[in-house]
This record gives structure tokens, sequence and C-alpha cells, in this order.
């Protein structure tokens, strides 16, 4: 038999709050009784605090809290821009760590934390902004240009050492209308590496989509009403009834 | 106790999460007489393996654990990249010398099937193939959450259950007090934990 699909769950926290956030920016708040630790295949955490001196510590002590009591992977990122950076978020309790901004800043972040910890610690995150005829990667929070195309910034993150790629559209970011699925097939047609994807899921036939993208491996969403145990459970047995290979 | 073995990479407070989660006691160390207060021993992991091999030797490690299981049949649990530690050695990012308290090599995934992506990330179909405490009470085949880009090439003697990724790899080995798992129990949601349970419990 084989490797199934996964769901992964993204929680993003201000200033160690749960956020949902819309087109970037905060947008409706929740607490972590909404997240089902038992159906989600996987959890990605992410810090989106902005201001020049986030309080990490209260971020990292809130992943650490939730990484007792929930025995899926974990990755969390957010604010890394050094290897020494790395330790910490690992102590918290990440299984993987998610960079953008620190990686674009400096490139060689991705091979000094796989060269520490193992290709498969380094998710590299990607925000898209779409641009005529194509895509942009940008940085800080989506907000900077960075003249990159997200396929060739792929490609080059995974020579580099990245063991999973998260593509991230942001102008689909809580709008509920579906994966930007020309960016998604533009990278995993681009790299050799498992990409997930995130921005847009609005309901299973959206997953299934972004399924039917060879190389997506994982479908990402933070819209809170995927995070009841009856919404994972039948996004699953939708996906299963579509003879996508998921964990039920 | 349980020792959990602390050589600066691991993904310790997982397993320490876990192992409270069942009920038992566990003390993350990297000390050798704190570890030698241990009845039974893990040894997580999440990195590279050159650097946790100079992580153990560093933290003076080596020689005071291989006396407590090759001599006091200690039972070990290693995880992910723990259980490839096991081995004589890897080809991860040059070659490697290994804590050969088993058999065999870690090499780089290559599957021949050009479609399956390495890393081998997600959850996978285990099967179980060889009679050990670790997968009683767990459902053949089992679903575990899997993370890495090198698997343990060795003997089948030892070898206790695989899972299929283009082909069979080894997922798990046990050889006496020696135990072992390529995928993540305390990441593999109810039957993970089982999974480490019988280690605590029937190892």
């Amino acid at each position: 038999m084989m490797l199934r699909k996964r769901i992964i769950t993204v929680l993003t926290l201000n200033d160690g709050t749960l956020f949902r956030t819309k087109l970037f920016k905060p947008d409706y708040r929740y607490t972590l009784n909404f997240v089902d630790a038992w159906s989600v295949d996987e959890i990605a955490i992410l810090d989106v605090s902005r201001g020049d001196n986030p309080d990490r510590d209260r971020f990292l002590s809130a992943v650490g809290e939730f990484a007792q009591t929930c025995f899926v992977p974990i990755s969390v990122g957010g604010g890394i821009r050094t290897l020494a950076d790395v330790p910490r978020y690992m102590k918290a309790g990440a299984d993987k760590v998610i960079i953008n901004t620190g990686a674009l800043e400096n490139p060689a972040l991705i091979s000094d934390i796989a060269n520490a910890y193992g290709a498969q610690c380094v998710v590299l995150s990607i925000d898209a902004a779409k641009r005529d005829g194509g895509y942009e990667a940008m940085s800080h929070f989506g907000t900077r240009a960075t003249g990159r195309d997200p396929a060739a910034w792929a490609r080059e993150a995974q020579d580099l050492g990245a063991g999973e790629i998260l593509i991230t559209a942001i102008e689909r970011d809580g709008a509920l209308q579906g994966y930007d699925l020309d960016l998604c097939r533009q990278v995993a047609d681009a790299i050799s590496i498992p990409v997930q994807v995130l921005g847009g899921c609005g309901n299973w036939q959206h997953m299934t989509a972004a399924f039917d993208v060879p190389g997506v491996s994982a479908a990402c969403t933070q819209n809170i009403y995927h995070f009841t145990e009856q919404s994972i459970a039948s996004a699953k047995k939708y996906l299963s009834a579509k003879g996508v290979p998921v964990r039920v | 106790m349980i020792g959990i073995i602390d050589y600066g990479l691991g993904n310790l407070r997982s397993v320490l999460g876990a192992v409270e989660k069942l009920g038992h006691q566990a003390a993350i160390s990297a000390d050798p007489a704190t570890l030698a207060l241990a009845d039974k021993l893990i040894l997580p992991g999440v990195g590279a393996f050159g650097d946790g091999m100079r992580n153990l030797a560093e933290r003076g490690l080596i020689e005071p654990l291989s006396k407590q299981v090759r001599e006091s049949k200690i039972p070990i649990l290693g995880i992910c990249l723990g259980f490839q530690l096991l081995s004589q050695g890897s080809e991860e990012f040059g070659a490697h010398a290994g804590l050969g308290w088993i058999p065999g090599q870690v090499r780089k995934i290559r599957p021949d099937d050009a479609t399956l992506r390495v890393p081998h990330v997600g959850w996978n179909d285990f099967d179980i193939t060889g009679d050990c405490i670790l997968f009683d009470d767990v459902p053949d085949p089992a679903l575990f959450y899997f993370v890495h880009s090198y698997h343990l090439e060795t003997d089948p003697d030892i070898t206790v259950g695989t899972c299929t990724y283009g082909t069979p790899m080894c997922a798990a080995i046990q050889s006496g007090n020696v135990f072992g798992t390529q995928f993540h129990p305390e990441k593999s949601q109810r039957h993970g934990l089982k999974v480490l349970q019988n280690f605590l419990e029937r190892a």
C-alpha cells in the first residue's frame, strides 16, 4: 500500500493568540479547543506577529503547550533568521521548521539547517503574488517583492537541501475559492520534493483538485470550519470516496 | 524510569509528552550517570546522521550506553534517526560509522518510480513482518508517520516490519533488547502510542 495524502491544519498565532487570517491579516480569533488533534494528519504553527520585536517567547510557549497534547507532526515557523534560532523552535516541540523571509535574505540558511537537522526538517514556505503572466515570491508577510519566480526559487531551495515546499497563493488567503492550481502545478513540476499547498480551500472538491496536481502531497487549510472533528472526518470521507488515498 | 537520551538533536519533548501521556516517568538527559538509572532507554531522532554520532561522542555517551545496551541488556528503542544510528553506518553527507548494535547500513532512498518524491513524508502503511511485542494489539497493516530521506538496509532476520514506497523498506527492527522504528510512534496518533506503550510495558 501507499503513502497517504495529508491534510495539514495551519494555525496562525498573533502575539501568542490564535487567529485566522484573511489576505495575510489577522481576522478572526478562536481557541485551540477548535483544533482537533486526533483527525488531522499534521499541524503547522506560524507566528504572524508583526512589529520590530515580536515576543517570540510567548509564541514558543504557546507552541510548547499545544505540542504536549498533540501526537501528530508539528512544523513551526515565523521569525527564523539564523541557524541559532532553530533550537528554540525544536525545543518547543517542532519536528520541522518553516522558513520564508530568512531564506530569501540568506539562502544559505536552508543548507545550514538541512546539514544540522536533516533535509526533512526544513520546510521552505513561499508566499506567491500574482503578476502579469506569472507569479512573484514575496517576503515579510507578503509585503516585499523579491523579484524571484516561485518555481525557480523552489528549485533553488531544493538544491540547497529543503525537504518540502509550502506554497501559498497570497490572494487566495481566506478567500475559500479554491487553491491556485496553476501556481501549484508550476512549483510541483519544478521540483522532486513533496509540495504542500495553502490558500483558498473552501470545500472538499478544492482538496481533490489540488491532489490531482502531480506532486502535491498535502492540502493545508486554516479555515475555522475545517477544525471540528466532523469536518476533517467528512473531508477524508469525501476524498476517500473520490479515490484519493487518505488516512481515515 | 525511562531515560530519553538527549544528544542535542532529537524531538525530545514530543517523546517525553507521549511517554508521560502513557503514565510513565521519564527523564531527558545527556548525563551518563542519570541514564545509568534508567530501566529502559529511548534514542529519539530528528537530524543528520553524522551530527548525531558526533554529538553522542562529544557528550561521552557512546561507551556507557554501549555497556548498558550490550552488557546489561537494557531495552532500548531507537526512533527515526535514533533507529538509523543503531546500525553500522550511513552514507548521509559522507560516510559515517554508527553505533553498530545491529547489522546494516543506512542509504539514500532512491525510488524506481520517478513520481515518488524524497523525502518520504507522511502516513504510510506499515506491514508487520515479524513477531515483535512492539506490535501487539496493533492492526496489520497500520498507518504510521514517516519522515526520512535515508533508510536502513539490514538483515531480514531482525526486520519486524516494512513500509512500501516504490519498494519495501525496513521500517522496524528487533534484535534482542534492541528495538527500532523508522516511523515516529510519538507522532502516529493512537496506534503509535500503542507501539510506545508496548515498548514501555512489554519489552
